[in-house]
């Protein structure tokens, strides 16, 4: 009848709605950089700006034309690769980002990764031990402090504790995966571990609700009934019916990441992507912000849609709903 | 989700769920120390800087000085003051507009509906911190700056609630019948609608707030948020940060008091929603 | 025992907020071997704890305080959970009211089939137990997700899944509750029949008068966690003794002569939150004296049945006469 692939329509729908969100975060991120005050090619530049440089910007963008084409002017360049030029460096931004992208994308992974290694079992525990009273206070207990510990409270302790003491892992120090893993290694690992604190106590009740529920679905008493031993029960049925809020929190979670974990960069001195925005709000360097702020929600978005035909692809239901319910 | 539950209704908060009381205590305990402790000066002085520079916690300076030598107590209790403040009025005043926008969103439905979501989507595209970031870029950093950004992060999850809980009561009967009865639309709104989903908003709400005080925490920590004289425990543990290898409670105190906030914020969130919605478990034996 | 099921005094009790709810107050029930037996009841009365309990398949909030339950002759509170386990899948067979709620939504229905199949060490193909519940164009309904398939022919699945076992106890919990009228008589026609052809004994769980008498040999009757009245269905719908069962068949629709009235029955079910202190129709009955109301009735055997009610034999010797059968004109 139907395959596992979603309908094409639905598909399409899904690709423009995901489009749509994108142009709306362009406008907003064009809004916003028109709202502070001052003129905007001085905003790139900064008042030292080189007259010429300045001229072509003006041409660029036609600052004296409506805002609408400005806009659009604007949109075309950026789709095309011109992301601005700094005003700290002169370097254009997108050169920038590039080098520090692999740095971010590192950092996320092991963060994530980390994440799944200890919310994963953790939150199936906790639902298969949640009959029992205390089990169930103390898995909470210790869920919501995950969530609840911030990120700079946590990195800062992590920082008191490693860089008075040679533990092995550094703080600071950072070097290229690929020139010396091992230094690098010692570098990252706990800037991971800091953000994967709330990222494991997401998954951790993300997986534990998400498991419940499916355990109170009738087709698992029917299972049962049939006299299936719980190992075949949750290998058969329950994975697959509990991952969409996983998925749906590891997908938000690695779409936020990408955007760069700034405090934790800033923490770790590591030269990552939410560090460069950070130093550049500090040194009004609005081009960057720009661009970061382009870069960041545009890839939140694209994640969020794939993970949205993954579920598609697990939960067959989903794409039967021509209109989108949230 | 139904009107307020018995346990609400009764007056006795979480009479069943001990944790959740305790939390609801921890917070009602903080509030108090932040309004009424300046004014009492609770802890000393905090402008007071005769005593030892940097010393560690003791019994005549619980949470140790700092490193103009003033006990850092009264400055938490300033601290813990300005970061409830601040998150809090900024989660009231993305509550109304979320609730306000969503509701209406969800009832008048076709453009005004498919607008507000995707303005919802986008706003909810861009990575906390990062949004606190561009906030702070456009207007200078501030509390302004901090109060604004905690808005526009917890706004979109709030228009979703109130959007879907408005969706989940609007068709039901007793609804329908008061619209073919003629009543007006505020009158409906108010009378039938609001009751019905406040109950998802408020526990929307706690963790708005959670999510705003771990904001503040963050966007003042870097710098860009409450900026001096004033201070928030987020700024408290950026001033403290320079001297962090050393000193280290002058971020270790304000910063486990407020994860201790934003911890109880979380359980008594987290006991609303389970009063609303007790989970059902199932044995696999 | 000769009995494939047996089930004695039971009593179960579900926590909730408002303290324990007692759902079966020594319940008592037996099938044999190859016997379709109905339990009719209202909401509320208990059937579907009953089935729950047949197979030990109770929610953590519910407690077996006291009775057992007999398969073949084994106690199955007693033994290890393993052994429950082969005697599910051994034994018993369970029907669900919520047809495509009891299959997986993500899998397809032939995978579902053939797993079911395989579990049981039966090698046919799905479509074969698909084509024998009457399903047309099996190959296409292999290949379907549950969503996609109406009431009535995920129904016929899950009796495909159950009977691959060669069940010798098929538990069917308000099976056709959620199908289309015209589609029932068709679904019930063939879980029997095939029920018959593999020799299973059946307990059906329902509110369907028709559907007991046509299909059910016996009929037990449930009140307030309890069997009310256990016999043979023809006589005893034709000759209700427990004051209950009487006002069921009055309010049932389609007994009624020309010109007759459905009666409905006044009053509400109980609520039980421990054991009744007499017994539970008390309330509700047009012959209740003081005993009712303070004594448990016992079991009595009334003829061709057993009745739980102090006045049976005066109902048998026709003393108790209803008011409405002297009314009828």
């Amino acid at each position: 009848m139907t395959g596992r692939l979603p309908h094409v329509r639905w598909l399409a729908l899904r690709l423009g709605s995901a489009v749509i969100t994108l142009l709306g975060v362009s406008i907003l991120v064009f809004a916003a950089m028109h709202v502070v005050p001052g003129r905007y090619d001085e905003l790139l530049l900064g008042p030292q700006g080189l007259p010429e440089r300045r001229a072509a910007i003006a041409a660029q963008f036609g600052l004296d034309r409506p805002l609408p084409e400005q806009y659009v002017r604007w949109l075309g360049a950026t789709l095309s690769g011109d992301l601005g030029v700094s005003m700290g460096t002169k370097e254009p931004v997108r050169d920038e980002f590039i080098r520090r992208a692999p740095v971010t994308i590192q950092l996320t992974l092991m963060a994530t990764a980390l994440s799944l290694l200890i919310g994963l079992p953790a939150g199936a525990a906790a639902a298969f031990g949640s009959t029992r009273r205390l089990g169930a206070g103390l898995g909470r207990l210790l869920g919501a402090t995950g969530l609840s510990m911030p990120d700079f409270v946590l990195g800062s302790v992590l920082v008191v504790v490693f860089s008075t003491n040679v533990l092995g892992p550094t703080v600071g120090g950072f070097v290229p995966f690929f020139q010396d893993p091992i230094a690098n290694l010692r570098a990252t690992i706990l800037p991971a571990l800091t953000i994967s604190g709330f990222g494991a106590a997401l998954v951790i009740r993300t997986t534990r609700d998400a498991v419940l529920s499916a355990l109170t679905e009738p087709y698992v008493l029917a299972a049962v009934a049939r006299g299936q031993r719980p190992r075949t029960i949750i290998l058969r049925h329950v994975v697959r019916n509990s991952a969409i809020p996983v998925l749906t929190v590891v997908a938000t979670t690695v779409g936020y990441l990408l955007g760069g974990s700034v405090i934790v960069e800033q923490l770790f001195g590591i030269p990552g992507f939410g560090n460069y925005v950070l130093s550049a709000v500090q040194h009004r360097d609005y081009a960057v912000v720009q661009a970061g702020a382009l870069i960041a929600a545009s890839i939140f978005v694209v994640i969020n849609m794939l993970a949205d035909v993954s579920y598609a692809w697990i939960d067959p239901r989903i794409a039967v709903t021509q209109t989108e319910t949230r | 989700m139904t009107a307020l539950p018995n346990v609400l209704r009764r007056g006795l908060p979480f009479a069943a769920d001990p944790l959740s009381r305790l939390a609801m205590l921890t917070i009602i305990a903080l509030a108090t120390v932040g309004v009424i402790g300046p004014i009492l000066h609770l802890g000393g002085d905090p402008t007071a800087i005769g005593g030892p520079r940097l010393a560690p916690p003791g019994l005549e300076y619980p949470i140790g000085t700092d490193t103009l030598g003033r006990s850092l107590v009264p400055r938490v209790v300033e601290g813990i003051r300005a970061t409830l403040i601040f998150a809090s009025v900024a989660v009231l005043i993305t509550a109304v507009i979320g609730t306000c926008i969503g509701t209406l969103a969800a009832y008048l439905g076709s453009v005004i509906d498919e607008i507000v979501v995707r303005f919802a989507d986008v706003l909810f595209s861009f990575p906390g911190m990062l949004m606190a970031l561009i906030v702070s870029a456009m207007v200078g950093p501030g509390s302004t700056s901090a109060v604004l950004a905690i808005i526009l992060i917890t706004l979109p999850l709030m228009i979703r609630v109130a959007r879907a809980s408005t969706l989940r009561v609007a068709n039901r009967d007793f609804v329908v019948t008061a619209r073919v009865g003629g009543a007006s639309m505020p009158r409906i709104l108010l009378v039938h609608l609001l009751p019905n989903i406040a109950g998802a908003m408020v526990v929307q709400a706690t963790y708005a707030l959670s999510v705003g005080m771990l904001i503040e925490g963050g966007i003042s920590f870097l710098g860009l948020g409450v900026q001096p004289p004033e201070s928030s425990l987020g700024s408290l543990l950026s001033q403290g940060k320079a001297y962090m290898t050393v000193a280290p409670w002058l971020v270790l105190g304000p910063g486990l008091i407020l994860a201790l906030a934003i911890l109880s914020v979380n359980l008594v969130g987290d006991g609303v929603r389970d009063a609303f919605q007790p989970k059902q478990s199932q044995s696999l034996t | 025992m000769n009995d494939l099921l047996s089930m004695a005094n039971m009593v179960v009790e579900y926590d909730t907020d408002r303290g324990p709810q007692r759902a079966l107050d020594e319940a008592t029930l037996s099938v044999s071997r190859g016997e379709f037996v109905g339990l009719v009841g209202e909401s509320g009365s208990g059937k579907s704890t009953v089935g729950l309990t047949v197979g030990r398949l109770l929610p953590p909030n519910a407690h077996r305080r006291a009775g057992e339950v007999l398969l073949d002759g084994q106690a199955i509170f007693e033994l290890p959970v393993e052994s429950v386990r082969r005697l599910r899948r051994e034994m018993l067979a369970f029907i669900f009211q919520n047809p495509i709620g009891s299959l997986d939504p993500t899998m397809r229905i032939g995978r579902q089939v053939a797993l079911a199949a395989r579990d049981a060490g039966d090698a046919q193909p799905p479509t074969t137990h698909l084509e024998r519940v009457g399903l047309p164009d099996a190959e296409r309904v292999a290949a379907s997700f549950p969503h996609e398939l109406s009431g009535g022919m995920a129904q016929r699945v899950a009796i495909a899944i159950a009977l691959t076992g060669r069940p010798r106890l098929i538990v069917a919990d308000e099976p056709t509750a959620s199908i289309d009228a015209t589609i029932r008589r068709q679904v019930l026609d063939l879980l029997f029949g095939l029920a018959r052809d593999v020799g299973s004994g059946v307990l059906f769980l329902t509110h369907d008068l028709h559907s007991v008498a046509r299909y059910c040999s016996r009929v037990a009757v449930m009140y307030g966690g309890r069997v009310v009245e256990d016999g043979p269905t023809a006589h005893l719908f034709q000759n209700p003794v427990h004051p209950y069962t009487r006002a069921l068949l009055a309010s049932a629709v389609g007994r009624e002569g020309v010109g007759g009235h459905v009666v409905p029955i006044a009053g509400m079910p109980p609520v039980l939150h421990g054991p009744a202190a007499g017994c539970a129709y008390a309330a509700r009955c047009s012959w209740a004296i003081s005993r009712c109301r303070s004594e448990r009735p016992i079991r009595e055997i009334i003829d061709d049945r057993l009745v739980l009610c102090h006045r049976a034999d005066e109902t048998l010797s026709g003393k108790l006469v209803t008011q409405e059968t002297s009314a009828d004109a």
